[in-house]
């Protein structure tokens, strides 16, 4: 698609940077203020007299690397699990001769149509009576079934972009069909790979009310029941909160960069484009 | 002296050796919100190890805010879990533990003593604690709403502290008027829909003489009701409290009191310190505690607040657990508590403790409105009683609903609510 | 093992692979999902409240019947189609122009691509926070800035219209990164000569846009649709940090969790829960009539 002229382009960059970047910005600001700070009357943007106070105290009132650490440990798992469970599903759906096709798919996305709060207590009481409470398996699995919907759909689209006679091809040299799918199908899907990893990962990062309940000891909590930990009874640090989702942020903001620059660069060198 | 005390305890536990037991050691768990201090909470069950050494007590620390704290609560005892032996309960709770099961009854191990082991508590707290002629958990730290107000301003203008709303009212305009100052509240209290609103409703309301709930049924008085929201509308009609009432929640009110905003502040027991040591206040030295006003022809009353321990239903070592919370109920454990951690105690005599006189001496001023406290609805169905009564109230200082309206939905969801 | 054999094995008949192949994905499903769903199927015929000390007891269609006679409930559905029918579109439009943006050939790419990514990595839970603080009458920033172009503050949280207009704002702004990513992925796989042919024909910019771009991410946008259709019927961190006046803007998934889980009535929760099952499966439907499958 042809560029459209310089200013236009600079003006949309321009656009897509403050909506982006806006709360981001504020929540940065925010965690190098001081608590009084944020109730002055007029409102201050930037920091009149910037604290690190805020990234102390977050470190101390809470194992802030703790979190983190599990958070990604979860977030990994349930990804690399739902992954590689939708890869199989999608090309069984995408390319095989499956009697009742559309039942499967409806089945695999009705999973995404019961809010997650109604079967938190029977999910409970499930990793309750498997003694997985206060584990990464308590989380992984349920996360992994959350995510296996949109992980499912996205590769069927990409799946069913990629043209038979790729995988033709692999056959007659030699490949089964689960070879062909691993070798050819799967990186020829690259971008829909990858965008499936990154919204699985991003699901299982954001998910509070499961964690709160699952996973109570301080030992395997994730990030946000952490964060929500600083929060007293009848008070809201914002300060030290944004010092935490500062922290916070940066590893998830790190995996999404990595993996996007997976699905844009393009790994697909002939196959499709042009 | 807590090092001298916890080596006398030592000392008597070594020499009490005949009836240790050769067993493992009981494991019990308590569990215990962020808010609530675990570090003391922490040293205490040192103590008590130190004094039991058959037992160990594990401190599993949960969420700061209420709310959370009791959702964990409701999965882990809806699953029968019985991991948790002993927990710190809110005030409001002990009614819908017992309905569902979740507490076990103290009456049968204090047997005989029960009359006087309860006595020393407050009874305000005792009725809130014993549900259906049983002791459901005992009461560990108290709280009610005071008036803090400006010692400064009202003697700058020579006024009393009001003994009425409308006195309250009055005295706030004319201090406004001579401030000049735009930013200066009249009066600040709970508008948004947290729990505070509840108290908010209920405080005009109990003044009258008005209930919610009276043996299992609605008790609704619809006049008393609106004269109490009325009030609160009057308030902000007049401009003695800022027009965006509605999202004032419970650490708003201190903040600003504590910024220099406010004249007259309803809050619970935990703003004198902060008005008081915080390095940012602005009223150090200015602030006098009261009794809460009354509405016309009433009389004073308070919200009730603090949290409870009850032993878990579930617990696998019931007879450990409930030593620990009697030990844990005990006066001294009171006044350490009130003296590390400000924390109103719920034992009328430890007021008087020279210790707690000296460390806290506000305390002094603040037991008769402790003593005055009223507690919210008891009733197992507590939660939907409070959500019926907070949204509504907010929806009318919003503006959004006329107090007429918020009254049928009220009275429309506690009975829903009440069903059978 | 015989060649016969070992061939069967891995090189088995379509629809014995194909099964194969969705097993894993069926386990897990049933594994985790299917008792609670069972449960909640069997919860919603009954009334269950437990917390009240209450026997269980079969009641039939009553709680559907009392469902349907709620005010609250009517309350919390026309909040949810609010929400679903300006952030669906809302949220497709934002998420099409980032990703086109982000597709372009610039030289500073790296902050584009940041700024589409920051609303993603910005945890759920605190979005909503963060929004409320901005629209925060007094101390937020939204009436700062309408201060100083002259239009009139507001509160806004005092207003049920207000507060969804404010709340759709925040969800479009946290759902357009993962829109534009999913969008982003489909505008990958358009080859570039398919606009190369375009551009020799003479087709204006628009042309192509609409002729080759648009039809080509029919697929992605039906993925992306679908699931974030879901979402918005299940809106519930944003809308619950961002209360109204009241309980006037509450969604319908934070009814049936102050329903399930703050009250434990579990029977009229779990009704609850059905129909909003059977609404978020009335609308994906349409979608998925859309979504082919199978080799072609």
């Amino acid at each position: 698609m042809k560029a459209p002229g310089t200013a236009l382009r600079w003006l949309a960059a321009a656009i897509v940077l403050a909506n982006g970047c806006f709360p981001a910005l504020w929540i940065l600001a925010t965690s190098f203020k001081s608590e009084v700070e944020l109730t002055a009357r007029p409102i201050t943007y930037w920091p009149r007299d910037p604290v690190i106070a805020n990234y102390v105290a977050a470190f101390r009132d809470q194992p802030l690397p703790t979190y983190l650490l599990n958070s990604a440990a979860v977030a990994l798992l349930s990804m690399a699990l739902s992954l590689t469970i939708a890869s199989l599903a999608a090309y069984a759906i995408a390319r095989l001769e499956l009697p009742r096709r559309r039942l499967v798919l409806t089945g695999i996305v009705a999973v995404s149509m019961f809010p997650l709060v109604t079967l938190m207590v029977p999910l409970f009481d499930i990793m309750r009576g498997l003694g997985l409470l206060n584990t990464y398996w308590a989380l992984v699995f349920p996360y992994a079934v959350l995510s296996l919907p949109v992980c499912t759909l996205v590769l069927v689209s990409f799946f069913q972009e990629i043209p038979r006679d790729l995988e033709n091809a692999a056959m007659i040299d030699g490949c089964t069909r689960v070879g062909a799918l691993f070798r050819v199908v799967v990186p020829l899907a690259a971008p829909g790979v990858f965008t499936a990893g990154t919204l699985a990962f991003v699901n299982s990062w954001d998910e509070f009310l499961l964690a709160l309940s699952m996973n109570s000891a301080v030992a395997y909590r994730t990030l946000p029941v952490g964060i929500q930990m600083y929060q007293g009874e009848f008070s809201f640090p914002w300060p030290t909160i944004s010092a935490a989702l500062v922290i916070g942020m940066v590893p998830v903001v790190i995996v999404i960069l990595l993996f996007q620059e997976r699905v844009v660069s393009g790994l697909t060198a002939g196959g499709l484009k042009g | 002296m807590r090092r001298l005390a916890r080596a006398l305890a030592i000392a008597m536990a070594l020499g009490s050796t005949g009836t240790a037991q050769a067993a493992e050691p009981v494991q019990l768990h308590a569990y215990v919100g962020g808010q609530q201090r675990p570090d003391i909470m922490r040293e205490l069950f040192a103590e008590y190890m130190a004094a039991h050494p058959g037992v160990k007590v594990t401190l599993e620390v949960g969420a700061a805010s209420s709310d959370l704290h009791q959702k964990y609560l409701n999965m882990v005892l809806t699953a029968k879990d019985p991991t948790l032996d002993v927990f710190l309960i809110d005030i409001v709770r002990p009614a819908q533990f017992a309905a569902a099961g979740w507490a076990e009854p103290l009456d049968r191990y204090l047997g005989a003593e029960r009359e006087s082991f309860m006595s020393r508590f407050l009874p305000g707290y005792v009725a809130a604690d014993t549900i259906g002629g049983h002791v459901i958990a005992l009461p560990a730290l108290a709280d009610a709403l005071f008036l803090y107000y400006r010692k400064d301003l009202l003697d700058r203008y020579g006024a009393p502290v009001p003994a009425t709303w409308e006195e309250l009212a009055r005295t706030a305009r004319r201090i406004q008027a001579g401030e000049h100052d735009p930013q200066l509240q009249g009066v600040s209290f709970q508008g948004k829909a947290v729990e505070g609103a509840v108290c908010t409703f209920l405080l005009p309301y109990w003044s009258l003489g008005g209930e919610i709930i009276r043996d299992g049924r609605l008790s609704f008085d619809r006049a008393k009701a609106e004269a109490g929201l009325g009030m609160w509308l009057g308030l902000v009609r007049d401009g003695v409290a800022k027009a965006n009432i509605s999202e004032v929640a419970t650490d708003d009110t201190r903040k600003e009191f504590q910024a220099g905003k406010v004249i007259f502040a309803v809050a619970w027991g935990y703003a004198w310190n902060h008005f008081q040591q915080d390095a940012d206040s602005q009223v150090a030295g200015k602030v006098g505690v009261a009794r809460l006003p009354a509405m016309p022809g009433g009389e004073s009353v308070s919200c009730m607040g603090g949290w409870n321990w009850a032993v878990s239903a579930f617990s696998r070592h019931k007879p450990e657990a409930v030593e620990l919370v009697r030990w844990m109920a005990r006066p001294e454990v009171s006044r350490e508590l009130a003296v590390r951690g400000s924390f109103h105690p719920a034992q009328a005599a430890v007021y008087e403790d020279p210790q707690v006189r000296q460390a806290v001496p506000w305390f002094h001023d603040a037991l008769p409105v402790v003593a005055s406290a009223r507690a919210r609805p008891v009733t197992a169905v507590y939660k939907q009683v409070s959500d019926a009564i907070r949204i509504n109230t907010n929806t009318v200082l919003a503006g959004v609903k006329t107090p007429s309206e918020a009254l049928d939905e009220i009275e429309q969801r506690i009975a829903r609510a009440l069903r059978r | 093992m015989s060649r016969r054999l070992r061939d069967r094995i891995l090189d088995p008949p379509e629809h014995v692979l194909a099964w194969a192949l969705l097993a894993p994905a069926l386990l897990l499903v049933l594994a985790v999902v299917a008792w609670p769903v069972a449960r909640l199927f069997a919860n919603s015929v009954m009334d269950v409240r437990l917390s009240q000390g209450l026997p269980v007891r079969f009641v039939g269609l009553d709680n559907y019947a009392a469902v349907l006679a709620d005010p609250l409930f009517w309350r919390s559905v026309r909040n949810t189609m609010v929400i679903v029918i300006a952030t669906v579109p809302g949220a497709l439009v934002v998420g099409l122009a980032l990703a086109l943006l982000a597709n372009l050939p610039f030289r500073t790419r790296g902050p584009i691509r940041l700024a589409l990514l920051l609303p993603w990595a910005t945890p759920l839970a605190f979005t909503g926070l963060i929004f409320a603080w901005f629209f925060h009458s007094e101390y937020g920033l939204v009436n700062d800035l309408l201060a100083r172009v002259g239009a009139g503050p507001r509160i806004w949280f005092n207003s049920p219209g207000l507060t969804l207009a404010a709340i759709c704002m925040a969800t479009i702004w946290k759902t357009s990164s993962f829109m534009a990513l999913i969008l982003l992925a489909g505008l990958q796989t358009i080859p570039a000569s398919l606009y190369e042919a375009a551009e020799v024909d003479g087709a204006s910019r628009w042309t192509q846009f609409r002729e080759i771009t648009l039809p080509m991410l029919v697929p992605s946008m039906l993925v992306a649709l679908i699931f974030r259709t879901l979402t918005a019927i299940q809106s519930f961190d944003i809308p619950v940090s961002m209360p109204g006046p009241g309980e006037e803007t509450a969604t319908l998934a934070m009814y049936i969790q102050q329903q399930a889980v703050d009250y434990l009535d579990l029977g009229y929760g779990s009704a609850l829960a059905v129909f909003m099952f059977a609404l978020s499966m009335a609308i994906t439907s349409v979608y998925l009539r859309y979504v082919r499958g199978g080799g072609r």
